[in-house]
This record gives structure tokens, sequence and C-alpha cells, in this order.
């Protein structure tokens, strides 16, 4: 029997009620009826369509959703809201604050650290919304141009981990003993060679660009989410009914599909939503040596790590990438844990 | 309960371990502070204390190996060789008393003054011959700065044909040094202020063995100063050198130097009065530039654009002038870099180099290939139909440093812009490899730097003659050669400046053969107390000899 | 273990080899007849097989070698030298990582979706998703320039241990408060948990003994090479907060190619971690018995 699907029946049983007597004639047989026992108390759902309804059913999840998805139309559609290119340069207007008339409220206003409007003072008629770069380039367009390509890194760093790491860990782990002594020595050589000599010998050997980063992620980012996965499943297999579904005759696709994997789905939630600002600072590293995006293209991370160097003078350079990009961090944890809750067996209300 | 707290003693053991490992510099710190506060207590004076930075550790203190700009001042101010570097970075005689030279000018004998070491040994000529011997015997990085000297039978030494002990110095007696040059060379006494020209007690050397000099303890001060603490990778500190043979007119008492990596760290600890001067990036200017103690000062480094002289459409003189008349250098330097750059128009730098009459090099020689976008157009335009091609799309070849980062991308914009057809790819990549890549010449654009070894215009000059290690880009002409060899023989200095001002044109008004970008410069805090603090251009770049804290 | 490091040192030494460049200093201004007599000099000019072996061999008698670049100092000098900052400022950032990331983490798992919950999983988010060393130079203004209540940089008493320790454990929160978050929610529905509740326990020992210990593994999974590579230094806290560690060092070798100090290093590096991974290996056992380390292999 699979231990995973019994629901437990007793909830804080009154084992220790002061009954001093217990007797036969407490208990009264409940009337039988064959009907209703027959009938369901709920319509019968499939797997998906619950999950999809737990999922919905958390707020959070669902805020988080909306949010995520109004923040990629931005990255989609914001660089073509203005005028700006995310390369045009223009150095009569650089190092602009931030301005939109009408939110000079929310700090929007156009002016510097010492509260001089710059707009007014070099008579700039032309709004720039996340204000611009030394270079003059607007951030708006910048920012969200940098969002396209920390999401899409994101995603292919996320999915790499899972597949790579998800087999590589599962395998390790299931098979054990000699197999699994193999692949981990094979991590650790992984791990040992200095990534930063790899990463240099492909700048000399490739073109920079998105194939050279996704190589150079797959070279060791997998590895944690692969001992995550391994160490769980190391746990997982000693239990009952992982024991009692191969008693029974279910194939090692099956036990690893079925009964181990779900039961992982946290810890790998978890380090996929690592993986993400990982990746996205990852690849700001990559630029910095030179592997990343060509210039002037720039991912949120390398607006960031712009932006940091000159935080006190120009504060709003740092602000807005690191905004959206906790934002994006935020609402994919909240969006995860829902995800997590509503696919997890365990956790059906 | 009982094996948590085993676990918690575990841990205490090993903090503590760990604690008593980290070497901390404090100690010294300590001391510091009190011996400030008694100063100030004491008598009415001002503390005469400088506290600096410096952007790394010394790799090495034994002048015969010594390489960067870190060590290197240490050395100019904790040693003295022959000559000095004034305050006009001229080279003036310091333990040489006396200096005679041959009709020819190929011998000179120098006169040393009484120095002693910081041991109590006096400084010999022995030390001289000890120390110049030795670096060419241990294939020190600077050997070939005694080439340039043209002291007979380097070059031989250099190429392995003589042996390091026939080198032209010889101490005559205790005091007088004699000097053999392979021909007169008007840059001797200019060179003789670099610190691979320092003097090296051979006993004391050869006591430590391969220990000289890793150590504050394990080198011997002959100069203004004395190294007296120095903790790797974290701060040193040297005091005044009483037995120094000047030492009345060394006003100082005191200079700490700590390692600060970070330039945002840097600026941070002068706003807390822990370092009294600090070199800001970029970045960092806009915060400071209406601060009190913020000034601008050039630097006698520049960058340029090499081009690849084998490039089938790059080694059209006409293209490569385009190119370089194209880029806005004014904002380039006032807008993006903000730090005290200034726009170049050659390859000499202003305000560091002057003609015998005392003009400067630059005003001399004026600006090449200064042009306006238009005409850079027209330029371009009408060379692109010489080669027969429409556009041009090429990569340039930069080092993944923030500067050269901003640099390139505003060519970029700049380049295609101004240039119809022009395309620009960037290739970022570390500093060691960008070197490689241009030495191989395997580059279309190159954005490169260079830094003076000496006084001189002719050390931004003889490195565009065929197989120069520095030319990098396949670049020839016949006659730019010949006038470096004159100008490297010519005694009369006012023709040889003539020659200087000829290489520079042969290099960019006729050939274009390199674009330049600008001159570096420095955008400092530095506090008002800091009075005479000198600052060279090339060689060691800071003298703490004349300096004094008002 | 001695096969795997050897299989680190051989790839690491032939990678190497490709990188060009010398690791030879001023190598701007070195001529090539220069280039070519240092070459003779230190070896270099030999093929590469010969020099692995000549570096295997020294290897074997202890001889870790010279820095090129730090003339005459040994690489086990450099590198006992470096590994004390670093590992205290890692140590004091686990510690205190550890401690903050579980509190919060166990908080947030026992008011699942509440006001609390959100609030400790945002501060775990917003530690790992805002880099450290945007985190690092808002203390060193704030504590250090504004306040001046610590030092802002340089390595001087044991309170410049303080800031740089702090910055560090940021992630460690951040990694810590996630995973005991998520695996004590796991755990929490586990049917031993209920046999516990049903038989009375008191809600402490429950989470005590048997939800906590249990949530811990993926937590020591990521904590194990975590700890490695915290200790062995991290390259921008040490930079920022002036920090003489040893990661800073190990990135400035492989951009000079200073060849004996990355190998040194990375050797040094690789035996860590290799000897953390099983030390985790044998706290699983510890931590659950139900792991058969004899179907599971020897680590």
């Amino acid at each position: 029997m699979n231990k995973v699907e019994t629901k437990p029946v007793v909830k804080q049983s009154p084992a220790e009620q002061q009954h001093p007597e217990i007797t036969a004639d407490l208990f009264v047989p409940a009337p039988y009826e064959e009907k209703e026992d027959e009938a369901f108390a709920k319509p019968a759902l499939s797997f998906w369509q619950e999950a999809m309804h737990r999922l919905f059913k958390n707020k959070g999840a669902v805020i988080s959703l909306v949010v995520l998805v109004l923040l990629i139309v931005l990255a989609l559609v914001g660089p073509m809201l203005n005028e700006h290119t995310y390369r045009s340069q223009n150095l009569a207007h650089s190092n602009l604050p931030a301005k939109i008339s009408g939110l000079e409220w929310l700090g929007f206003d156009g002016k510097n650290a010492k509260g001089v409007d710059v707009y007014e003072q070099r008579g700039i008629e032309t709004n720039y919304w996340f204000g611009t770069d030394e270079f003059g380039r607007d951030l708006w367009t910048r920012v969200w141009k940098g969002t396209q390509i920390s999401l899409f890194i994101a995603v292919v760093a996320a999915a790499l981990d899972l597949v790579i790491g998800v087999v590589y860990g599962g395998i390790s782990s299931f098979y054990g003993g000699r197999v699994d002594n193999v692949m981990q020595r094979i991590i650790e050589i992984l791990m040992g060679i200095p990534n930063l000599i790899v990463i240099i010998l492909f700048i000399l050997i490739l073109e920079p660009g998105i194939t050279s980063i996704i190589l150079a992620m797959v070279l060791t980012g997998w590895v944690g989410m692969a001992r995550v996965v391994r160490g769980q499943i190391l746990q997982l297999k000693g239990q009952e009914f992982v024991l009692a579904s191969q008693t029974l005759g279910a194939s090692n696709a099956r036990l690893i599909g079925k009964h181990l994997l779900p039961n992982v789905m946290g810890p790998i939630i978890v380090t996929i939503m690592f993986t993400i600002p990982t990746a996205i600072f990852f690849e700001a590293f990559l630029s910095f040596i030179g592997l990343g995006l060509q210039a002037p293209m720039a991912s949120l991370g390398v607006l960031i790590e712009d932006g940091y160097k000159s935080m006190r003078s120009f504060a709003y350079k740092l602000l807005f990438p690191a905004v959206v990009i906790s934002t994006i961090m935020i609402c994919f944890n909240l969006l995860a844990d829902g995800l997590r809750d509503a696919l997890d067996p365990k956790m059906r209300k | 309960m009982k094996k948590k707290t085993w676990l918690g003693f575990v841990i205490l053991v090993i903090f503590s371990l760990i604690v008593s490992g980290c070497n901390f510099s404090s100690s010294d710190g300590n001391k510091d502070d009190k011996k400030k506060d008694g100063g100030t207590e004491g008598d009415d004076k001002v503390a005469q204390v400088l506290n600096i930075y410096a952007s790394s550790d010394i790799p090495t203190l034994d002048s015969t190996k010594a390489h960067d700009a870190v060590a290197f001042d240490v050395l100019n101010n904790v040693n003295e060789g022959l000559f000095r570097q004034d305050e006009n970075n001229q080279s003036v005689p310091a333990l040489a008393e006396n200096h005679e030279k041959n009709e020819d000018e190929t011998v000179h004998t120098f006169t040393l003054r009484d120095a002693k070491w910081s041991n109590g040994e006096p400084v010999t000529a022995a030390d001289f011959e000890y120390a110049w011997k030795r670096v060419m015997e241990e294939a020190g990085p600077y050997n070939y700065m005694l080439v340039t000297a043209g002291i007979k039978n380097a070059e031989a030494i250099l190429n392995e044909e003589m042996d390091a002990g026939e080198l032209g110095i010889k101490a005559i007696d205790e005091k007088t040094i004699e000097v053999t040059l392979e021909a007169a060379n008007p840059l001797f006494e200019t060179l003789l202020a670099f610190p691979t020209f320092l003097p090296q007690n051979q006993k004391f050397v050869e006591e430590q063995g391969d220990q000289y000099a890793l150590e504050a303890e394990n080198i011997l001060a002959n100069g203004p100063f004395k190294l007296v603490n120095w903790t790797q990778e974290q701060s040193w500190k040297m005091v005044k050198n009483e037995d120094y043979w000047d030492a009345e007119n060394v006003k100082l008492e005191e200079v700490n130097v700590f390692v600060v990596k970070e330039p945002s760290a840097g600026a941070n600890l002068y706003e807390t009065g822990k370092i009294d001067r600090v070199k800001l990036t970029s970045a960092l200017i806009d915060q400071y530039a209406d601060n009190e103690d913020f000034s601008i000062d050039k630097e006698s480094g520049i960058v340029f654009l090499r081009f690849n002289h084998n490039h089938e459409v790059l080694k059209n003189a006409e293209i490569r002038r385009a190119i370089g008349m194209a880029i806005d250098r004014n904002g380039l330097t006032d807008v993006i870099l903000k730090d005290g750059s200034s726009p170049l128009y050659g390859v000499v730098p202003e305000a560091f180099y002057f003609s015998p009459d005392q003009k400067d090099y630059r005003e001399l020689n004026g600006d090449f290939n200064k042009g306006t976008p238009e005409e850079a157009k027209v330029v371009w335009e009408k060379a692109l139909a010489e080669v027969g091609q429409t556009e041009l799309t090429v990569s340039l070849n930069i080092a993944d440093t923030d500067e050269m980062k901003k640099v390139a991308e505003f060519l970029q914009a700049q380049l295609e812009d101004n240039l119809p057809g022009f395309k620009l790819d960037i290739k970022a990549v570390p500093f060691a490899q960008r070197l490689e890549i241009e030495k191989a010449i395997e580059y279309d654009l190159s954005l490169s730097t260079w830094g003076p070894d000496y006084s001189d215009p002719m050390t931004y000059l003889d490195m565009w003659i065929k197989g120069s290690s520095a030319n990098r880009m396949d670049y020839h002409n016949p006659k730019l050669d010949e006038l470096v060899q004159e100008a490297r023989i010519e005694t009369d200095l006012s023709k040889r400046y003539e020659m200087l001002l000829g290489i520079e044109k042969i290099l960019l008004e006729e050939d274009a053969a390199v674009a330049p970008l600008y001159q570096r410069g420095s955008a400092i805090l530095q506090r008002a107390k800091i009075k005479d603090l000198i600052k060279h251009p090339a060689g060691a770049e800071f003298d703490y000899k004349s300096a004094y804290i008002e | 273990m001695i096969i795997t490091l050897f299989v680190i040192v051989t790839a690491t030494f032939f990678l190497m080899q490709f990188l060009p460049g010398t690791p030879f200093t001023n190598p701007e201004k070195l001529t090539e007849k220069q280039l070519a007599l240092l070459n003779a000099k230190y070896g270099l000019d030999q093929p590469a097989a010969v020099q692995y072996l000549r570096y295997i061999g020294n290897l074997l008698q202890g001889d870790f070698g010279y820095s090129f670049q730090y003339q005459g100092r040994t690489v086990v000098s450099m590198i006992s030298d470096r590994i004390g900052p670093s590992a205290l400022i890692g140590l004091q950032a686990l510690v205190f990582g550890t401690i903050v990331g579980l509190a919060l983490g166990i908080i947030s798992a026992l008011r699942h979706n509440t006001i609390l919950d959100y609030g400790s999983v945002t501060i775990a988010v917003l530690g790992m998703s805002i880099p450290s060393f945007v985190f690092a130079a808002l203390l060193q203004y704030i504590v250090g320039v504004k306040f001046q209540l610590l030092p802002v940089a340089l390595w001087e008493s044991y309170a410049s241990t303080i800031l740089p320790s702090l910055a560090l454990s940021v992630t460690v929160i951040a990694t810590v408060a996630r995973f005991i978050r998520s695996e004590m929610l796991e755990v929490l529905g586990q049917d031993y948990v209920t046999t516990a509740r049903a038989k009375g326990l008191r809600e402490s020992v429950v989470i005590g003994k048997h939800v906590f210990r249990n949530a811990l593994i993926p937590v020591v999974t990521m904590l194990g090479p975590l700890a490695v590579s915290i200790m062995t230094g991290t390259l921008v806290i040490e930079k920022i907060f002036g920090v003489p560690g040893l990661g800073e060092q190990f990135t400035l070798s492989i951009l000079v190619l200073d060849y004996s100090v990355i190998m040194g290093i990375t050797l040094f590096y690789s035996a860590l971690f290799i000897l953390v991974v099983f030390l985790v290996d044998l706290l699983y056992g510890l931590l659950d018995p139900r792991i058969d380390y004899k179907q599971g292999g020897q680590a």
C-alpha cells in the first residue's frame, strides 16, 4: 500500500480522556444506508483540475501570477513604449533622474541627489520615465529590454537545472552503490576545476552571446540541484511506501516518476527559485569578463552592477532594475509555493 | 543536550583557532593612534603623519625584480640611487655627488656622497655594480632599461651572448663608479632615476637569500624613509630615516599605506578620515565633484586605438584617419569618463614633456587628425570607395575593465553613427588575453593603453619601429625607424627634439597608424593639509621626501 | 578521493595551458627575448606533458612551488596566510546566517500563509535577489560612514570582521530560511507527525524532535558546499571590505595566470569540497537513520 495516499482518520485523539470505564453499551452501530455510501461528496476532478482549483484559491499565488504576467508583457512591450532605443546615445541627456509628469509625488520628479530639477537646469523637454545612464540612454527601455533577457536566461537556467539536475541526482541516488559513487565523483571533479578558467577558454573559442552564456551555465549550474535531489531520494528510498510499491512489482521508472519525484517537489522548487537569481547574476558576471551579452545590450544583472557603483549619486540607476528583479523573484517564489502546495498530494485538504 | 555542548565547544575552538590565525594589523593601529595623540599634545606642531592607500600589495621590494607602481613607490622613498626625480620630474643627482663624462660621452664617472644603509654599513660603488649586474643575471622584468640606457654589453647579455659579469659598470674604488655606454645617450641621466638602477648591499642580499625584500626586516634602507612594518595584503608603514644624508629636508615622520582594492571603499575610508588621499573612479566623481578636497590632475598614461595593418581595409591610411576623426573625444572625456582625462590627438601626452626651450611637446606638434563628424564622413566615403567597399564590419578587442567597456560602448555608437556602413562588434576579454590577442595581431581594432617608462617623449615614440615588442600591429615605416635610430644617439638636445617631433608626424600625420583617444587623468580627494606631495609621470609615482602636513 | 583530486589537478593543469598569456609580471612591456629567457628559466618552454610530470613529481614530494606574481613566496604560505581571514568571516556568516535563517524559516512554516510567513518569505527572497555587493556597499556606507559604528574596511581588529560577515550572511539566511520552510511544510504533512501529535506529544516536542530534524536534510545538503565556498573566500565581499582573504587571491591568480597559485588553491579547494561532501553524507545517516549506506554506496 502506498503510504502517501493514506489519509489518517484520527486527529488529536482524546487518548488520555478520563473516562473511567468503557462498556459495550456505549457503542451503537451507525445506521447503514447503501445509497449514501455510494454517493460522492464532491464531483470527481482530475488531478490537474484539482491542482488548478487549489492554486487559484491561494491569494498570494494568484496575485503573483498576475504581476508576473504583467511584468512579462511590460518586458515585451515596454521597450516600444517610447521613441528611444536601448542603444541610442545622447550625451546632452546623460545622467538624468527619473521623471514622469503626474507622478512627481512618487519621486519621479527629475530631481537629483541634491534636490535640483536637472531637467529644468539643462532645459530638457523630454521626460525619461526611469531616467538615463551616463551615455544618455533611456533606462526605461534598457530596463525592460534587460528584463526580457534576464527572464529568458532565468527560464533556461531553471529548465537546465530541472532536467539535468533531477535526472542526474535521481539516477545517482536511485541506483546507489557503484553508480552513485562514480556519479558523485564526477560532480566533485566538475566542482573542483575552477570554472573561471573554463569560462575564459569559452570566450576565446566562442563568439560571446546567448549560446555561450548557456554553455557556461550548463557547466556546473545543475550540480546543486543534483545534490539536493540525491539527498532527498536517499532518504525516501528506504521508506515503506517505496518498499511496498517495489514489492508490488512497480518498474523503476514508475517508482522514480510516481513515488519518488513527487515527494521531492518541495526542495526541487526551492532550488529552482535559487537558480533564477543566481543565473541572472552569473550572467552579469559573465558579461563582466566578456562572455555575456554584447554591449550595448544589457540584462538586469548588468544594470544593477552598473548602478551600484554610483548608487550614492544616481540611486535610480540601481533602484529600478533592483525593484524589477526583486518583484520577479518574490512573485516567482509565492507562485512556486502555491504550485507546490497545489501539486503535493499530501497537502490535499 | 550533551551533544550540543560538545558541538558548541568544537565551534568555539575552531573559531578561536581561526581568529588567532588572522593576523589583524590592530596592534600597530593602536600604537599609531597613541603616537599621533602624543604628537599633537606634546609640541604645538601637527603630527607629520601621512595616511594613504595602495590598490594592491607589494609583490616584491627587490629593486632588480620590482615591476609595479606600488613597489616603485616604496623603493623610491626607502632607497636612493645615483639620481632622483625632482619636483619638475627632472633627474637630479642624489647619491651621486659628482658626475663626469669623457669627450664622446660614453664613459661616465660618478662619485658617491657619504651615505649609510640602515644596518650601518656605508653605501659603496660595489653596491651599484652588484645590483645592476644582478638585474641582468636574474632577468629582471625591467632589464631592458639597462639596454635602453645603452650600458655596454647589456644587449648582448640580454641575448645571452655574454655573461652578466661583463656589464659596463665598474667600481673603481669605494666611492667611484665608472659606467661605460655603447654610444652617447641623451637619456642616460633621466633613466638613472628609475628604481631598477638602485644599489643593493651584496652581503645583506645574500644573507637573506630568497626571502630578500619580502618582509620589512628583509630590506635595507638608504633613502629618506625606512620600512618598519609590512603586513602582507593589509598595510605597511614607513618612518623617517634619520641616517639619510638629506634627513633635515625630510619633514614627514611617518607614512602609513593601507591596501584598498575597491575604489568605493577607498572613498568611504577617506570620508571617515582613515586615509588622507584617494583616487576616484568615474562612477564616484559625481558624488564628490563638489567636495572642497576634490581636484583633477593630468596623468601620463594614454589610451588609443590600434589598427591591424594587415587588415585589407584598415591598411588604408585614410580609412584609419576617418575612424580617428569620427570620434568625439570631448564627449568621451567630459561626459563619460569625467575623471580628469583629456582629449588627445597625438601619442605624446600634454603637460609633462618639454623641449630644451621649455615648450610643451603637444603644443609644438599640435593636434593630428582632428575633425568634425562631417569631415570624417567625407574622408571615410572617399577612402571606402578607394578600397572598393561600401561597408566595413570590424571587431574591437578590449580588456574587460569598467573604463575600457565604457569607452568601447561610446566608440561603437560614435563610429556607427558618424561613418555610414561602419559596424563595430565589441569583444571583451580579461587583460592578459587582450594583450596576447594584440601580440599575435589577431584583431581588427584594439583598445590599448600605454604608460611611460621614463620622463621623455621617446618612451611613446620608439615603440612603433618594426620589430618592437610594443608595435603589435605590423606597422612599418622605414622613415620612422630611421628617425628613431638617429634620435637615440643625437646629443644635441634641440636637434634631438626636432626629431622627436618628426617621429610623431610620420606616425600620425602621414600614416594615421593609430588613433589616439585620450590622456588619462586622475580625480582625487586630498586633504588640504597635505603640502608638496610630489607626483611623477613616469617611474616611481610618489615622492614623500618633501611632503609635509600643515 | 585521491583519484578524484588527481583528475581535477590534471584537468586544471591542461586547461590552464590553453589560456594564452604568461604568468610573468609586467607582460605589457616584456620583450620577446625576455620572455624566452624567463620561460627557459622556469621551464615553461618545455612541452606541457613534461611540465605536468614535473609538477606532479614536485607535488608528491609536498612541493607546491612558488608564486610567479609574488616572487619568492611559496604557494603554501600564500594559502595559509589568506585562509584565516576568509574562514573567520565565512564561519561567522555561516553561524549567524543559519541561526537567523532557521528562525525565519521555522516561523514562516508554522504560521503558513499568514503575514508572518509572507514577511519572512519576502526577507528571504530579497536576500537572494539583491546581490551581496549591493548589500555590502549599503552596509559599508550606512554603518561605517554615516554612523561610524564599525570600521569601514581594512583588517585591523575583530570589529573589522563584523560588516563583511553580516554582508556574507545574507546568502546563508536566504538559503536556510527557504529550504527549512519548504521542508518543514512538507514534513508537517507526514504521517509520523500526525502520529506524534496523536500520541499527545507536546507541540514543541513534535516540532523539535520530529519535524525539525527531518527537515534538516536538504538544508545540510546545501549548507555543506555553501560552507566551503563561503569559508574559502568570496571575491566581492573581500574586495569591498579589504579583507586579505583567499577568494580575491584565487580570482586574481587566474586572471594573471599565476600557474602555481591556481593549482595550489584548486587543490586545496577541491580537497576541502570533497571532504565536506563526505561529511554531509555521513550527516545524512546521523540525521535520518533510514538512509542505508550499504545500499547508498560509500561516499
